[in-house]
């Protein structure tokens, strides 16, 4: 790898594009709240970021931050920290970079200066882990508050049916929603004796509103990527999920995403494509490399259009009756698990996310999406320190061998660039496009 | 190989395992039922009138057959009895059980069962933290993994059937902490090859005849074996599952002795009675999920949750660890840091050993368990 090889991402939509802007205003007002010493939490996605905007806690995301290190190839920095005290270089590496962080943070005192944020994350009076999608996540915060940080923990504990379990019987229904009403309730209870404050459950309901009125507009503009040509790609795509991250149930994040909602609307009705001659429509399966999101430019550049991705994933699942608002998460939580399992969870069972950003696992699903979506092939991010999100792309494209869709695999990582071999990832991707040219859409 | 018979009879009985449980398969007319992992309880598989069989692998076997269905960046352990199972190996299994013990075991089930289907099979599900929601969620699931063997099965889990089949198992229990104390003594009286040989023949040998071997191997060891001969460095052996005595040979090779384990085919699961208590389910459920000390289970951060093995090694009177961990295993790989530096606060060195569950290359392992071994003769003759 040669940092000349990596690539910043070349956004299509002008929204998209304003985020430049409103992200660093985000950022700097979070760091004022940092600095008159709020109480800040490091939380994890699958944490449902509306009951924390209910308590008005400031939080950041481990996570997230290890995409703005791996975008701007600090990454490796962090990370190289963490391997020199004992962490396998297998393990996740949003996990290594946060850990490296923490180690440099501990020795200096201060946050590390190779921060791609201003000030870097801060300093967190709690942890609040999730086990939605992977079992990292439990180890993760667990390691981090043994060894670096000592401060509460409150990890939420979800599990899924497995995909031969039916989850319509009530009594498979009940057994899964009381560990997750308990599971939330447990949080709940975290939160208030750590904030000192009681939960609102009024305030909750409507922040949760507003999640879902963004949610709704953000759902909406991915069902219109069905149009031919396609209005909007990967490197859109996966800038876009970042307000409903921070900036969950603000009038800002529906602003932002309807706005979305409006540019690509109007991109579909004037034909107005990603590329000039859209040759190839492509699912991409798994997480991008972040450090090099100019890899999806280089797939426009040879007429291949990324037209749906399986991570990040929002869905239906989110319009749940907001009476009781605590219910609705569980509910919208639970919907979520059926939902996946009735598209066929055989490899990814424990996907079910209550912060509605997941990914899509389901095999039954393909024959949908391949045709609703008009597609040639699919691109297949195998990431040897994420296999929780990668562990099954072998079996997905076994079916979607069946629906006669070619796939491609490729190995690299999501925030390590030293992982990436540009020529060999080049020179597969060209072999993989000849194997689609000549092929008419599987959808058509 | 063992001048211990039972430990050599048992090497042959293991040898021959699939072999002998397909004759007990069709003398009984029992069905066998397969499991990986220690959450869900073979107790109640035996007491549905099935045999239970822990399935292993076979270290060091190409894996290219899994090719097909799996990633190469998953668990090689996961990988190899995946290709066992596309091998036939596996073919007279009629039942097959997984714990959600981690992700990858839980990604066998759906890719096996989906290729390769059973007339039955169950996944077990386990949470990951011990809270109360989360021992009231095992103690339902165990409830339906019950009914789901009774319906298999056709034969109900009595209260008093489950109380006799957990009494038995305690008995033997009881034999393997007899033969652990064995180790306290220096040198010790049972080596670490010869006792995981007896334990995992306790996988699969109906456990009347586990015990019988267990209480033989116990008085032949008190009749020909005493407390004598060099006393070589003592080690406690740590990390992912080993079910094979491969790599403890290679320890004892390079001239240690292996008195001490904690990992799953070890004092784990041997180390506490079932309770036997009015409500056996949640007896099931204190000993298979909160008593079992799986790092997968998020027990809280800091230092208590690995006291339990700096006492153990105490207890032991080890000279130092030997961490074993199969590529990609992320819950032992989290705590391997942490581990390291407790026990090196507490006078225990430690050498990790990453493996791809093949003990090779062997030579490179075997130069890294020698030095080791002379780091711990050194820190012995220093202490003495």
């Amino acid at each position: 790898m040669t940092a000349s090889e990596m690539r910043r991402a070349k956004r299509h939509l002008e929204t998209t594009r304003k985020m430049k802007d409103m992200l660093p205003r985000f950022f700097m007002r979070a760091l004022e709240r940092r600095f008159s010493n709020e109480p800040l939490a490091w939380c994890m996605v699958g944490v449902p970021p509306e009951l924390l905007k209910a308590f008005d806690l400031l939080w950041e995301w481990p996570e997230n931050f290890g995409t703005i290190c791996a975008s701007r190839l600090v990454a490796p920095d962090f990370i190289k920290a963490a391997e020199g005290d004992g962490y396998s270089p297998e393990l996740c590496t949003y996990v290594t970079n946060t850990m490296g962080y923490c180690k440099l943070w501990k020795e200096r005192g201060e946050p590390p200066e190779e921060s791609p944020i201003p000030g870097g994350m801060g300093n967190p009076s709690m942890l609040l882990g999730s086990g939605f999608i992977c079992e990292p996540r439990y180890k993760w915060f667990q390691a981090i508050a043994t060894r670096y940080l000592d401060v509460p923990v409150y990890s939420s504990d979800p599990l899924a049916p497995p995909w031969d379990v039916d989850p319509h019987d009530p009594r498979i229904a009940g057994h899964y929603k009381a560990l997750l009403r308990e599971d939330l309730q447990g949080q709940v209870e975290f939160l208030e004796r750590h904030t000192g404050k009681k939960l609102d459950l009024d305030l909750l309901r409507e922040i949760l509103a507003l999640s879902h009125k963004a949610l709704a507009y953000w759902r909406d503009t991915l069902y219109l990527r069905k149009a031919i040509p396609c209005p909007m790609g990967a490197t859109d795509y996966f800038s876009a999920i970042i307000p409903q991250m921070y900036m969950v149930g603000e009038q800002e994040a529906v602003d932002f995403y309807r706005e979305i909602y409006h540019e690509v609307k109007d991109r579909v009705e004037r034909k107005i494509g990603i590329v000039e001659e859209e040759k190839y429509r492509l699912i991409w399966f798994g997480l991008p490399p972040w450090f090099n999101l100019g890899f999806f430019n280089y797939l426009e550049s040879l007429g291949a259009v990324v037209a749906i991705e399986s991570t990040y994933n929002v869905g239906d699942w989110f319009e749940v009756d907001l009476d009781d608002p605590l219910e609705a998460i569980v509910e919208r939580t639970w919907r979520r698990a059926v939902k996946m399992h009735e598209y066929g969870t055989e490899v990814m069972p424990e996907l079910c996310n209550p912060a509605v950003f997941g990914g899509f696992v389901g095999s039954r699903m393909l024959e949908e999406v391949v045709r609703e979506y008009s597609l040639n092939g699919a691109i297949m991010h195998l990431t040897r320190s994420c296999r929780a999100v990668s562990f099954g792309e072998v079996h997905t494209r076994n079916r979607l061998a069946e629906l006669g869709v070619p796939s491609l695999i490729f190995e690299s990582d999501m925030a390590d660039p030293r992982l990436w071999s540009d020529a060999q990832i080049k020179t597969r991707v060209h072999a993989f496009i000849e194997t689609m040219a000549g092929r008419s859409p599987a959808g058509s | 190989m063992s001048e211990l018979a039972t430990v050599a009879r048992a090497a042959e009985l293991n040898a021959q395992k699939e072999a002998h449980v397909q004759e007990l398969r069709r003398e009984s007319g029992r069905p066998v039922i397969g499991y990986l992992c220690c959450f869900a309880p073979p107790e109640m598989i035996r007491v549905a009138g099935a045999i239970p069989y822990r399935i292993t692998g076979r270290p060091g076997e190409p894996t290219s057959e899994a090719d097909a269905y799996m990633e190469p960046y998953g668990c090689s352990y996961v990988r190899n009895i995946f290709a066992q199972a596309l091998k036939g190996r596996l073919d007279f299994l009629d039942g097959l059980v997984i714990s959600h013990s981690c992700d990858m075991v839980q990604r066998l089930y759906g890719i096996w069962t989906y290729y390769r289907p059973l007339p039955y099979s169950r996944l077990f599900n386990v949470p990951h933290q011990v809270t109360p929601q989360a021992e009231r969620f095992f103690m339902r699931e165990l409830l339906f993994f019950k009914e789901s063997l009774e319906q298999f099965t056709g034969q109900e889990i009595t209260k008093e059937r489950l109380a006799e089949e957990i009494a038995l198992s305690n008995r033997i229990r009881a034999r393997i902490r007899e033969l652990y104390r064995l180790r306290l003594e220096h040198p010790p009286l049972i080596r670490g090859s010869e006792m995981l040989e007896l334990l995992l023949a306790g996988g699969w040998l109906p456990p009347e005849e586990f015990l019988k071997l267990l209480e033989d191997a116990l008085e032949e060891i008190g009749k020909k074996r005493a407390a004598q001969g060099p006393q070589r460095p003592r080690v406690l052996v740590w990390g992912s599952l080993l079910d094979d005595v491969a790599f403890y040979r290679m320890i004892e090779e390079a001239g240690a002795d292996v008195v001490a384990d904690d990992n799953c085919i070890g004092f784990r699961v041997f180390e506490k009675d079932i309770p036997l208590s009015e409500d056996l389910v949640e007896a099931l459920k204190d000993h298979y999920f909160i008593n079992f000390q799986c790092p997968r289970t998020d027990r809280g951060p800091g230092r208590a949750r690995f006291d339990y093995i700096i006492q153990r090694a105490q207890e032991y009177n080890v000279d130092g660890v030997i961490g074993y961990i199969i590529s990609f295993c992320d819950p032992h790989k989290f705590d391997y840091p942490d581990l390291r530096d407790y026990l090196r606060e507490s006078g225990f060195p430690m050498l990790l050993i990453d493996d791809n569950y093949s003990f090779a290359p062997a030579g490179a392992i075997q130069t890294r368990l020698q030095a080791f071994v002379e780091l711990l003769k050194s820190g012995r003759a220093l202490s003495s």
